[in-house]
């Protein structure tokens, strides 16, 4: 498995750091997100979970100015994305820097053809023409649904059409990509996916993802972060191995991967298959492969 | 769902389909003038007929009929109301002419709609919304307009959902009178325009995530351009209104009456 290095380098800088944050919705006696800071660094795949309701999505509008500039609310405590203090500019000035994927692929696509969903930010911006023609069938290309670019997005399934929801981001060519649950109307091969693509696009052209998910069988093996909340708080932040073998994260109710429950368990009855704790059943066919080796 | 199949525009190529919508929509406005212009019988039913050939054309004959067949209820209500008025005043008897008159009017009305059905029939609501952009309707309008024919499938399918929901727990739709049959579909239009709206948020928050607004001068991905086919059936469009206003002007219409005492 691919490890980016996540000790001091000296050159990597956040991308996205909050400190102190905390917001209350317009009439909402608490606030839905207290004392959040963190800070995810440029090129990185971090991953939220947590359970519902702990205002994963909350931190996400804040990523991108929905928070505050379409809730209202009160946004206390301080937020850059990509150099930019979130409270000093518009949701549009923003949407060039971070990428945004909601949840419901049918409630973010608005044209009759994917084509136009694709470009539809482009020509928000006003670009010439040529260049959108052009950034569309990159981003088209790159999320593997060129060949449905006349289609409309009705007739697509919802994997495809989230797919269509990932290229009309992409194609604004943002630092970072936040996704908000972008697989909870999927079925596991749709999801599947969908994380090989966001990761393609980590990987390869260096795009921070920020992925909201509680699938963390799929996806905990691309994350080099891992954040979880709990009651609008980060009550753990950090390398996802270690994270993930903590008996806090299991307390809280994370949808901790069966290979590192399977480890855990094995560990606690005496049985050590050495290394660093399985992430993903790859993994865990690794080790135990290598244990069973050792014995012969 | 029956009702909504109308509503939904089949992807088909035909010389008409791919037509600029800017000028089909001119053709169906001067429809609309020739057949105001007249009021005899004979005219109308030429009109008419030259309505045919396009349908053929495109392909759509079986829209066509649905929308004509949709017609029929209104055109009956015109035959009837115009064969009434002549049959009062002229003392309670029908007049050849009175009869020639209702249905002169009642074919006018199908002109009409005949000739607004190919428009709709055969322009994508895509090249629509781009027609009216390009017309310098503002953005937000065209915008409108295209999510609203985007979203309508979804509201269907969602409206069965509910349905089959409502059904389950015992909701029963086609009971009672007819008041009481309306009164039904509350417990269906509710959470239907409840959804609606959280729909319509979420969708903002997408737009809004997407630079919606970031400048007033927008740019848009097709642009529509005349092609030779466009000029040709503007020619066409352009000769029908001059032929039918020379034939206005200078040319007596003689009613079938005359025409039949004629041949008699």
């Amino acid at each position: 498995m691919r490890r980016k290095p996540l000790s001091a380098v000296e050159t990597r800088m956040a991308i996205i750091e909050t400190k102190n944050l905390t917001y209350t919705y317009p009439g909402a006696a608490w606030p839905a997100i207290k004392d959040v800071s963190i800070k995810i660094e440029k090129g990185e795949f971090a991953l939220i979970t947590g359970p519902s309701g702990c205002g994963k999505t909350t931190l996400c509008r804040c990523f991108n100015g929905l928070i505050p500039h379409f809730y209202q609310g009160e946004l206390k405590g301080e937020i850059t994305v990509a150099g930019l203090r979130v409270q000093e500019h518009p949701v549009y000035e923003l949407a060039t820097h971070v990428g945004m994927v909601f949840q419901n692929p049918e409630n973010q696509l608005f044209a009759l053809s994917v084509e136009k969903d694709v470009a539809f930010g482009l020509e928000n911006l006003g670009l010439p023409r040529e260049e959108i023609r052009k950034r569309v069938d990159w981003a088209l290309q790159l999320t593997g649904i060129y060949e449905l670019r006349e289609r409309a997005p009705t007739e697509l399934s919802g994997g495809q059409q989230q797919r269509v929801a990932i290229a009309s981001v992409l194609a604004m060519q943002p630092e970072v990509i936040v996704l908000d649950e972008p697989t909870s109307f999927l079925d596991p091969l749709g999801a599947k996916k969908i994380f090989e693509v966001i990761y393609e696009l980590n990987k390869k052209l260096g795009i921070t993802i920020v992925l909201v998910e509680h699938r963390l069988d799929l996806t905990a093996k691309y994350a080099d972060h891992i954040i979880i909340m709990d009651g609008g708080r980060v009550v753990l932040d950090g390398e996802p191995h270690a994270i993930l073998s903590s008996e806090e994260a299991r307390l809280i109710g994370v949808g901790i991967p069966k290979a590192t429950r399977l480890y855990q368990m094995l560990k606690a009855e005496g049985v050590k298959l050495g290394g660093k704790v399985p992430l993903s059943s790859e993994e865990m066919a690794e080790k135990i492969r290598e244990a069973f080796k050792r014995h012969d | 769902m029956s009702f909504f199949d109308g509503l939904r525009f089949r992807r088909v190529s035909s010389p008409i389909h791919n037509l600029d919508p800017r000028i089909k929509f001119i053709y169906a406005c001067v429809i609309f003038a020739v057949a105001i212009i007249f009021w005899q019988l004979l005219p109308l039913v030429v009109l008419f007929v030259m309505q045919i050939p396009f349908v053929l054309i495109a392909g759509v004959k079986r829209e066509w009929f649905r929308s004509m067949k949709g017609a029929a209820f209104l055109a009956s209500i015109i035959f009837f109301t115009n064969l009434l008025f002549p049959f009062i005043s002229a003392g309670y008897v029908i007049t050849f002419s009175s009869l020639e008159y209702a249905l002169a009017m009642t074919i006018r009305f199908l002109v009409l709609v005949g000739s607004f059905s190919i428009f709709f029939l055969t322009t994508s609501p895509d090249h629509l919304g781009l027609a009216l952009e390009q017309s310098r309707v503002p953005y937000e309008f065209c915008f409108a307009f295209t999510t609203a024919v985007r979203f309508v499938p979804v509201l269907a399918e969602e409206a069965q959902t509910i349905m089959d929901a409502q059904k389950a727990r015992g909701l029963e739709l086609e009971k009672g009178n007819f008041l009481r049959r309306v009164r039904n579909y509350i417990p269906i239009l509710i959470p239907l325009i409840v959804s609606a709206i959280r729909r319509s948020l979420e969708l903002a928050e997408a737009m809004e995530s997407r630079a919606w607004g970031a400048t007033k001068k927008r740019t848009n991905l097709y642009v529509l351009k005349l092609r030779r086919e466009d000029y040709l059936f503007a020619a066409i469009t352009v000769a029908i209104l001059a032929i039918a206003i020379f034939v206005r002007l200078c040319f007596y219409i003689p009613r079938l009456e005359e025409i039949l005492a004629g041949i008699v």
